[in-house]
């Protein structure tokens, strides 16, 4: 369960203080629910998932994490350049402890990823594509109560595309999903509820659908008929 | 399901990686990075030997002076090292900062601990090769040998916490800083004994830390080399305090800052 308390959220710019993206979010996610985050771009939907993934602190307002939670999937950074993926996929199960487990996850991220030798090449030799694969491939060796996924689904070509929709179906079936998208049906397809974002503030609906028509409904308003 | 890590696990986990990726690409980045780690002091001593056995140096009686240059050299390189390592630390891994169990701070102090053991490796080959030469290699003291070694560590990883945030808000100061190691090498006695100074310009080069850390190596290595009146074995001891206080306080004050991706 993850529990947000007036949650503000300002960034500083070159000119002091900036507008606030954030104000005033309060939202309890019950454990087991998987939620879409909505809204158009710069609403907040990433600074949010941010803030949750607990990469950066709201400016005011309270966020508690009670339950094992996944580093923000789909954002960017990750993976250090200059080590291969093999490298840097025993840093990530290094960081998340239990040393024993260390050489099953690493042949998992291996053998899901399927980079072929390049595994063992830097990260800065690799294509966004094969980038996207090893990340994917990490947030799969571990089991999260919580995950959070950033327009994570688009990555890869169309069989592994498949292959990770479908791996992480399966994942997403057992644990709580946040995810923030911009594919209507990818939010159908994985979440049951969703929050619209508009203007700072959050919304929640039980059903993504209802969510969903009421970001349209918003989105027609704004740019007329 | 594992139970929720206590804090200390995740942060002992988290130097433990961090620590383990910064080796490799301390140790693997280029061509030979073994070599050049012990054949940079080494190079540092022939050349001071070179230098002042054209202008007929000495160190005092029953002081080696390659063993003297070497223990200059060695305490210096454990200062400036951690120092100038850590400045980097924060940029080097700003892209692990995704994952929210890794700060800035860890970066810093993973990157001074692999500097700090790589220094020891370093001064025990070189003294173990200076010891297959015939020489006297054992410190007469090496408790406070090693206390000496130790808080120049302490002060140079104080220094680089400090630096390091102060480098990502002004990028200038890590400039200015490098600019400093350069002079500080000069005024640390590490090419020569404070005691053949004149009092009065004795008593002010004393007051820089790294001075009086590298004369109580030497005092506490050598039975012949007196202490000078103005070395005070608390004086490091207070600056690696003071540097570690400052550098932990600015981690903390400007840790959002920090982390920008």
């Amino acid at each position: 369960m993850i529990i947000l308390d007036d949650v503000h959220k300002r960034y500083r710019t070159e000119h002091g203080a900036g507008k606030w993206v954030l104000r005033g979010i309060t939202l309890d996610i019950p454990a087991r629910c998987s939620v879409g985050l909505i809204g158009h771009n710069g609403a907040g939907k990433s600074t949010l998932l941010r803030l949750i993934g607990g990469i950066d602190q709201p400016t005011r307002g309270r966020i508690e994490r009670r339950c094992r939670t996944s580093w923000p999937l789909g954002l960017a950074g990750g993976l250090q350049g200059s080590l291969s993926g093999r490298q840097n996929a025993k840093f990530v199960c290094r960081l998340h402890g239990d040393d024993r487990e260390i050489v099953e996850r690493v042949a998992y991220i291996e053998d899901f990823a399927e980079l072929g030798e390049a595994f063992d090449d830097p990260i800065k030799t690799y294509s966004s594509g094969m980038q996207a694969r090893l990340k994917f491939a990490l947030s799969l060796a571990f089991e999260f109560e919580c995950y959070l996924v950033d327009e994570l689904t688009a990555v890869g070509d169309a069989t592994f595309r498949v292959k990770s929709r479908e791996a992480f179906k399966a994942l997403a079936g057992k644990s709580m999903l946040i995810m923030v998208s911009h594919e209507e049906r990818t939010l159908k397809d994985y979440c049951q509820s969703g929050v619209l974002l508009t203007g700072g503030q959050a919304q929640w609906f039980d059903k993504i659908d209802d969510a969903l028509a009421a970001y349209r409904a918003a989105e027609a308003q704004a740019h007329g008929p | 399901m594992t139970a929720m890590r206590s804090s200390l696990d995740v942060t002992l986990s988290v130097w433990k990686a961090l620590f383990l990726r910064e080796a490799v690409t301390r140790l693997a980045a280029g061509r030979g990075a073994w070599v050049w780690l012990l054949l940079d002091p080494v190079a540092q001593i022939a050349f001071l030997m070179v230098i002042f056995s054209a202008i007929r140096a000495r160190a005092g009686a029953g002081v080696d002076f390659t063993v003297f240059l070497a223990i200059g050299v060695l305490g210096y390189q454990m200062f400036r090292s951690p120092a100038d390592r850590a400045m980097e630390a924060i940029a080097a891994n700003a892209a692990l900062f995704s994952y929210r169990q890794v700060k800035p701070i860890d970066a810093v102090i993973s990157r001074c601990l692999l500097e700090g053991l790589l220094q020891i490796l370093v001064a025990a080959v070189l003294m173990s090769g200076t010891a297959l030469l015939g020489l006297e290699v054992l410190p007469r003291d090496p408790l406070q040998f090693g206390a000496a070694y130790a808080l120049l560590w302490c002060f140079g990883t104080g220094l680089g916490m400090a630096l390091s945030v102060g480098n990502v808000l002004v990028p200038e100061i890590g400039k200015i800083a490098r600019l400093v190691f350069m002079p500080l090498y000069l005024v640390s006695g590490v090419m020569f004994s404070p005691h053949i100074l004149p009092p009065a310009a004795r008593d002010w080069l004393m007051l820089n830390p790294v001075m009086q850390g590298i004369e109580m190596m030497r005092v506490s290595f050598f039975s012949s080399y007196p202490p000078l009146p103005s070395l005070d074995r608390g004086y490091l001891a207070g600056c690696a305090l003071l540097a570690l206080f400052l550098g932990l306080a600015l981690q903390v004050r400007y840790a959002r800052r920090l982390v920008t991706l």
